[in-house]
């Protein structure tokens, strides 16, 4: 037990020290709900540097339809006041325009956070959501308050006069620097704005990545090399985290890196189990992991056979092809890279086991 | 134990559960749904809650429990849904919380005696020509000065389209600054500076016009007349609702500094929502009445009016009364 703990350590935490392993202390940008159901979840925060992109998104989407607005007006000022001659049209269309951009810059994000369930359209592109700090979707009052104090958070106002005084377009400009909601995010634990802590609300990641990540086992030496692990072998919870870590996370190392790593935790496992020492530490964990999370554990016999998924023809075949791409050192005819790259040791494995097998 | 046959029983049930979300999230509303639907969908929410309360228990690989963070948090999304408020429960903020809140918030009587006192007092220096014969030129400066003067030397005459143009800009222009100002209100000070610096040009125009060499201010005050006393008051109230709010950070009244300030911002929001309305009839009294050439006693009894329903609105439907719960 303490040996697979401190191994743990070594692999998986930069300081290896027990206890710096045993707390998991949670990433500072999630955020724990509990719902109703007295489940609780994690969300995960959203800073300042991915709102600023759905702000964006949304001030041009207010810009795009404003000017849309204008045209439709115009378009239609110019129809009927062609065909009535009244001056009356195009006042009514600018008083129309001066509301509704009224309406826009203050009650745009109010609408859209209210009724459709804290999302405005920027915030839909970006895959973000407003939801209240207590993991409830957001009130209208509350959309009211954080939109309604949007004004404050986005000062001081400056203009581009500074840059370029010469130009007078640019002075008039008003420049939003936005300072005063940075700084509140950044020194608030939910990452809120000042509109955020008075509405009590939060935004977090709404996310749409939903493939149930599941690690597949394709290289066949897995589940044969796991059947000579012993069977009263049993990993700790501890361990089986650690597995399961290190089986999603193996894909994204390079050979000689991933036999590098679980070298710390696969040769005291060797000794226990009394194999070769030249069997692959990667394939080791790997048929451990195997063993621990995809196959049946109590119930699996001995006979390869009885693993769930391919046939022991397929697996014969596959022996023989691993046989002899280590006779005749082909190892650029494998399948997969896995294969190539744990070749060496377990090939010499694979035909320890293939008379076994054939009988 | 084996996992995959474990993931591979529950996970029918997780894609159906992502597909009634993806369909919940797309169309929005479950009315288009039966019933049985969205009783499926909470069972499967709940099927789904059970399996990541036993994650740990099942010894679950990080990545599915991960998986199941979202599933769940996406469905929890989708089950409690944001309640929208209603017509109806607007109209109850602002005929009845609103007077209520007005009516004993000292944050208001601060902000209008600020507002107003700062008014006068600016008024009466612009106005007192040899006591004080620098003010109104260095508050509102020589040029704003002429353009004012020259601006009203006409009478008041203007046809309608001018009426709708202007009163569009008033409901744009005033109440954004209304907005702004309460907004300003949560850090204080800006709310503070943004009300006393309205108040002293004001006045300080107001305070001009009043001279008796001012040519212009008959023209004036045939035009402040009428929309006045609703505009005036929409001022002070957005700050007052705006320093109701700011006061929550700092009189915390035994509660947490941010559920302080959270319970501050929603006793300010009828106050606020009371000024939106006042600016609204201002402006709709700026655009149409103010500019008309309707006589003055039409605009003074118009003012009159109004205030009167101020009076109204304030004390007789503002005054605490037993068993309500806004004061």
């Amino acid at each position: 037990m303490v040996v697979e703990r401190t191994m743990i350590a070594v692999l998986f935490a930069p300081v290896p020290t027990k206890r710096r392993m045993a707390v998991s202390a949670p990433l500072d940008t999630t955020i724990e709900v509990v719902t109703p159901e007295n489940i609780a979840f994690d969300y995960q925060l959203a800073g300042p540097f991915r709102r600023l992109p759905a702000y964006l998104i949304d001030v041009a989407i207010r810009l795009v339809t404003f000017l849309a607005i204008i045209f439709l007006v115009m378009m239609s000022g110019m129809l009927a006041g062609g065909l009535f001659g009244s001056g009356l049209l195009p006042a009514l269309g600018a008083a129309v325009l001066l509301i509704l951009y009224f309406l826009q810059a203050w009650f745009y994000g109010v609408f859209f956070e209210a009724y459709f369930n804290g999302r405005t359209p920027g915030k839909w592109i970006c895959g973000l959501r407003v939801i209240s700090d207590d993991g409830h979707p957001i009130t209208g009052m509350q959309a009211l308050i954080r939109n309604l104090l949007r004004a404050i958070d986005l000062m001081p106002a400056t203009t581009l006069a500074a840059l370029d005084p010469e130009d007078s377009f640019f002075a008039m400009l008003p420049l939003m620097t936005g300072m005063v909601g940075l700084v509140t995010m950044l020194s608030t634990r939910r990452l809120q704005r000042l509109g955020d802590l008075a509405a009590g609300t939060m935004v977090v990641m709404d996310e749409r990545n939903w493939t149930l990540p599941v690690a597949r086992v394709d290289d066949l030496r897995v589940p044969a090399l796991s059947s000579f692990v012993p069977a009263d072998y049993r990993a700790t919870p501890t361990m089986a985290k650690a597995l399961a870590n290190y089986a999603e996370r193996r894909l994204y190392l390079s050979p000689p890196r991933r036999r590098e790593i679980a070298r710390h935790l696969a040769v005291p496992l060797l000794d226990r189990f009394e194999f070769r020492r030249d069997v692959d530490p990667d394939l080791l964990l790997y048929a451990i992991y195997y063993r621990t999370f995809l196959a049946d554990g109590v119930a699996e016999a001995p006979q390869l056979g009885s693993l769930s998924g391919f046939s022991p023809l397929a697996k014969d075949a596959q022996f023989q092809d691993a046989t002899a791409a280590h006779t005749t050192a082909a190892a650029a005819t494998q399948p997969s890279a896995t294969h190539t790259a744990a070749t060496q040791p377990s090939a010499d494995h694979a035909t320890a086991l293939s008379p076994e097998d054939r009988s | 134990m084996n996992i995959a046959k474990l993931l591979e029983q529950r996970r029918l049930q997780w894609t159906e559960l992502e597909r009634l979300c993806g369909e919940l999230e797309v169309r929005g509303r479950t009315q288009q749904r039966s019933a049985a639907a969205v009783s499926r969908f909470a069972t499967l929410y709940r099927s789904a809650c059970a399996d990541l309360a036993l994650a740990t228990a099942y010894q679950l690989p990080p990545a599915t429990v991960a998986y199941l963070h979202r599933l769940v948090g996406r469905a929890h999304n989708q089950l409690y849904r944001s309640g929208t408020s209603t017509f109806a429960s607007w109209v109850d903020i602002v005929i009845r919380q609103a007077p209520q809140r007005i009516f004993s918030d000292p944050c208001v009587r601060v902000a209008a005696l600020l507002f107003f006192g700062l008014f006068t007092l600016s008024m009466l220096f612009a106005w007192n020509e040899t006591l004080f014969p620098q003010f109104a030129e260095t508050v509102l400066g020589a040029e704003h000065m002429t353009m004012m003067e020259s601006s009203f030397e006409e009478p008041l005459d203007a046809s309608m389209d001018h009426y709708l143009m202007m009163s569009g800009f008033y409901i744009q222009h005033n109440t954004g600054i209304g907005l702004q100002c309460f907004a300003f209100g949560i850090l204080l000070i800006p709310c503070l500076v943004t009300l006393s610096y309205n108040a002293v040009v004001l006045g300080a125009s107001f305070g001009y016009m009043a001279r008796d060499s001012v040519a212009a201010g008959d023209n004036f005050f045939q035009f402040v007349t009428a929309h006045g006393p609703f505009e005036l008051t929409a001022i002070a109230l957005s700050a007052g609702a705006g320093l109701r709010m700011g006061l929550g950070l700092f009189a915390t009244g035994g509660l947490r500094r941010v559920d302080s300030l959270r319970l501050s911002a929603l006793k300010a929001v009828p106050i606020m929502a009371a000024a939106v309305v006042m600016f609204f009839l201002a402006a709709f009294t700026e655009g149409f009445i103010s500019p008309s050439p309707l006589p003055y006693v039409v605009k003074a009894a118009w003012a009159i009016l109004s205030s009167g329903l101020l009076m109204f609105y304030f004390v007789v439907l503002g005054f605490p009364r037993r068993g309500d719960d806004a004061a």
